[in-house]
């Protein structure tokens, strides 16, 4: 009795891996539909939120005839609106992508990072002169480390946090980017003296669709996507990213990236 | 003479905002749904100096259009602009590759940006 038994959980366990398999293939397949759901309806999105801003700026432009001062203000504000839901919908986009991404799907070339990083600063710097920010690089003297990475990936990292220093910054602030070449790596922070993140908030920062409530409280639009999407994509790196942080004195952002070594 | 675009986009709202825009601008537009209508258009005597195509259509898609476009000697030259709102980058990849001046998402650009980079590209 005592032998057939053991007998049957032997067999229950035999069967295990096979309903295991079973299973992860149901849930992959949930997830293609998932992904494929949330990027035809933010393509949807997309294409309404692209009639709304050429009307609104048909609108402002004059071509529909000219508008009081109130009606300029409002519309504006719309403007605006609408530009944060495309930015929010893109983001929504890349973290659906990034999420499913195996590591095969990512093109690591060797890349000049100090010219990525001062391309990126460039498209923020209207942004930040707009609010009295001074972004300042400090990079190496000497050669110019080249990393193993993907470029547009690695851009969004960065990206996502330079807008983020910019976002949360005090007016009339400074941004410093640190690069530091370590052995293997190369390590990269933005540093701001902005709202900084709450207690709460340093535990779950990474999360998605995570806001903290001091960003809340600024009243910035976010998606709480930026920084889960950045996180997997450093990790893809085979990279770190982490901050140190205090709530009304700054953050400072981290990450790594191997550095070339002529393996693709 | 004023300068012919066929506009293929199968969003009747949104083709209507882009042809009142390039119409206002002194174009001649031509408008398309669907690639059936968009090669009566490309294969009519008419000269067309540019195409803006929109990637997501019924049945046979964007991409599919520009390759048959780029295949054909007489419509090789054509200047293709893909405005669409499809933004990853394998089909910005994949949309250069078959040939184009310019990949514009929609989203990213107002009806006047996307009129000066028409103008820059064919002039008025």
């Amino acid at each position: 009795m005592i032998l057939k038994k053991r007998k049957s959980s032997f067999k229950a366990k035999k069967k295990e891996p096979e309903n295991l398999k079973e299973e992860n293939k149901k849930l992959k397949k949930l997830n293609a539909v998932k992904t494929d759901l949330v990027s035809i309806s933010a393509h949807q999105i997309r294409t309404s939120l692209s009639a709304l801003k050429w009307i609104i700026k048909m609108f402002l432009d004059g071509d529909l005839g000219k508008l009081t001062p109130e009606q300029d203000t409002l519309l504006r504000k719309a403007f605006q609106g609408n530009e944060r839901a495309i930015n929010i919908v893109s983001e929504l986009l890349l973290a659906n992508k990034t999420e499913n991404l195996e590591e095969k799907a990512y093109d690591f070339v060797k890349l000049d990072i100090i010219d990525t990083i001062e391309s990126c600063i460039f498209d923020f710097t209207g942004e930040a002169r707009s609010q009295d920010i001074e972004i300042i690089f400090l990079k190496p003297n000497g050669k110019e480390p080249f990393v193993r990475a993907d470029k547009e990936k690695i851009r969004v990292v960065f990206q996502n946090l330079l807008e983020n220093a910019i976002k949360y910054s005090n007016q009339h602030s400074k941004i410093f980017i640190i690069l530091k070449e370590n052995k293997d790596e190369v390590e990269i922070s933005v540093k701001d003296s902005g709202i900084g993140i709450s207690a709460e908030g340093q535990k779950r920062i990474f999360e998605k669709f995570y806001r903290d409530l001091t960003a809340q409280k600024k009243e910035v639009v976010g998606s709480g996507i930026g920084l889960f999407t950045s996180k997997q994509i450093v990790e893809k790196h085979s990279g770190k990213i982490w901050f140190e942080s205090k709530e009304g004195e700054g953050t400072t952002f981290f990450f790594t990236i191997p550095i070339y070594k002529g393996n693709k | 003479m004023a300068k012919t675009i066929l506009i293929v986009e199968d969003d009747n709202f949104l083709q209507g905002l882009e042809a009142t825009k390039l119409k206002k601008e002194g174009y001649e537009i031509l408008t398309a749904s669907n690639s059936v209508e968009a090669f009566k258009h490309i294969e009519s005597p008419t000269k067309i100096d540019l195409i803006l195509l929109d990637l997501l259509l019924p049945e046979v898609d964007g991409f599919m259009i520009l390759e048959k476009i780029r295949d054909n000697k007489n419509y090789v030259t054509i200047p293709v602009i893909v405005f669409s709102n499809l933004s990853e980058e394998k089909d910005i990849k994949r949309a250069t590759k078959l040939g184009i001046s310019e990949f514009m998402v929609k989203s990213n650009f107002t009806l006047d940006e996307l009129a000066k980079k028409v103008k820059d590209l064919i002039g008025v």
